[in-house]
């Protein structure tokens, strides 16, 4: 779950718009009754969606109230229900296991802040793997295979992508009706691949710098982490296939007040999204701080 | 039954016209072509069905002023025909009864077992490639799947059924189905401007940053 997955906003009407707010700040109250403040703060659009998807047709009863958030006005929310409390269990899940690997991933100094936050996290995550303990064993599974792949540097983008891909397929394993969890899970086979794939993209000059596994750079031969214009074709277009597959999965059952949203996000968003991070213009935040950094020590 | 104004979406009052657009709107949405090997074509088989009975029901009861006129023919993709093209068909062009049995494996969703026959099968001639490239196809591992495709079409050139799977794989932007005619493609979509309105929401941390700083 990198963030990558977000809305076009600006295509949306402002009733979407206040939708995908309370949709927001429903999975956040609902964090908050069933695991306390600290496992409000793991929220992010990611998780929204897997909240949207998950959810049932209608967006069901919303409240009013104040958080810390938005401590002076009150924002409005969508009342969690079963589908609510699935997706804030799972996100729990993810949200500590990516902790984890951010651990395993780091030195002790830099994996200081993963361990802090994931010691932190620790009880919300007990309850929750209590609650799903085939999901909760899904991905400590599937994060294991990422994890040898990576050590192997496996040169196969597909098989890296695929254990992400699976992790997010597996969260439809609970819906009930047979049609529903096979489309979901295609949906989110394939916005798992698109996410792990985006990832990759957007880490290829750092990873270029530092030598860290890049499986699109293995597959390309990227190793200045420059595109040439056919690897970044090439790589747009398997992209598109999977964005494809979310679409054809999408237009299989009906997701009744949410439909606008992921319309909006998959024959929209998913698109802008991988063209900026193509581009080089996703993050002209992390770059602009990188700048000023690269001219404070140039001016020294 | 269904009601087969429903199923089209649109109302009893529409007419003959706004009919038509929307069994072909939708008729584009489901049909075979749109779900070449996708794990999930049954069910845009289903929807097809569907579809093709709302719209037949509805021109037989307004007396035929519908159908026939300029229409997709009422049995557009019906009855699994079209839907036929997408099934492999069990004669292979290499003629090698193992290959005939992945065919069969992947026809009946049973990859693991199509997999390991392929495994085993020492010569990797073009057949041996599009089917290794089917198996990829379906299991989502797109990158894989267009290479043994790329294979299977540089060993044999000639062979119309290796060279639509790649079409199909190349050619996404311009084959698949998008809402309002809009385009379909990362690298045809306009400017971001709304990327910056989509930090509206970051309220409680980075928002989608959280991980990857």
């Amino acid at each position: 779950m990198y963030g990558y997955v977000r809305p076009p906003l600006g295509e949306l009407p402002q009733e979407e718009r206040d939708r995908f707010q309370r949709a927001y700040c429903g999975l956040c109250h609902t964090l908050g009754r069933r695991y306390g403040l600290a496992a409000r703060f793991i929220l992010n659009y990611d998780f929204t969606y897997l909240a949207i998807l998950l959810a049932e047709g209608e967006e069901g009863p919303t409240g009013e109230s104040r958080c810390p958030a938005s401590p002076i006005r009150g924002r409005s929310y969508r009342q969690g229900d079963g589908a609510a409390a699935l997706a804030a269990d799972e996100s729990v899940i993810l949200a500590y296991w990516q902790l984890r690997d951010g651990v395993a991933d780091h030195d002790w100094l830099h994996g200081l802040k993963y361990r802090g936050v994931s010691q932190i996290l620790e009880p919300a995550y007990r309850k929750a793997a209590q609650a799903r303990p085939g999901y909760d064993e899904a991905v400590r599974s599937q994060l294991g295979v990422l994890a040898r792949l990576e050590t192997e540097r496996c040169p196969s983008m597909d098989r890296a992508a695929d254990a992400f891909a699976v992790l997010l397929e597996r969260g439809a394993d609970e819906v009930d009706d047979p049609v529903r969890r096979r489309v979901l899970g295609q949906m989110l086979y394939h916005l798992g691949r698109w996410v792990y794939l985006t990832d990759a993209a957007d880490d290829l000059q750092k990873d270029a710098k530092t030598g860290n596994y890049n499986p699109v750079a293995l597959r390309f031969h990227l190793w200045d982490g420059q595109w040439t214009p056919e690897s970044r074709r090439e790589f747009a277009e398997t992209l598109d296939h999977s964005i494809r597959m979310i679409a054809t999965a999408y237009e299989l059952w009906d997701f009744g007040c949410w439909s606008p949203i992921l319309q909006a996000t998959i024959y929209s968003g998913l698109f802008q999204v991988g063209k900026a991070v193509l581009d080089g213009t996703f993050r002209p935040r992390v770059r602009s701080l990188e700048r000023n950094k690269q001219e404070l020590r140039d001016s020294t | 039954m269904k009601d087969p104004y429903q199923v089209l979406g649109v109302p009893e009052t529409a007419t003959d016209e706004e009919i038509k657009k929307a069994y072909r709107d939708l008729a584009r949405k489901y049909h075979p072509d749109n779900y070449h090997d996708n794990p999930l074509a049954d069910l845009a088989q289903e929807k097809m069905k569907d579809i093709n009975a709302a719209y037949e029901q509805i021109t037989r009861e307004r007396g035929g002023r519908g159908s026939g006129n300029g229409s997709y023919g009422g049995s557009y993709g019906a009855g699994g025909t079209a839907y036929q093209r997408q099934q492999y068909s069990s004669q292979s062009s290499s003629g090698s009864s193992v290959l005939q049995q992945v065919r069969l494996a992947i026809n009946s969703g049973n990859l693991s077992r199509a997999e390991a026959l392929l495994a085993n099968y020492a010569d990797h001639n073009a057949e041996w490639n599009f089917l290794k490239g089917a198996v990829c196809y379906r299991r989502g591992w797109m990158d894989e799947a267009k290479r043994y495709y790329q294979t299977a079409c540089q060993l044999d050139p000639g062979n119309a059924e290796y060279r639509s799977a790649l079409d199909f794989m190349e050619n996404a932007g311009q084959t698949a189905y998008r809402p309002n005619g809009g385009t379909f493609g990362t690298e045809f979509c306009g400017g971001n401007p709304c990327l910056t309105l989509c930090c509206l929401y970051t309220l409680c941390n980075g928002g989608g940053y959280f991980f990857c700083c």
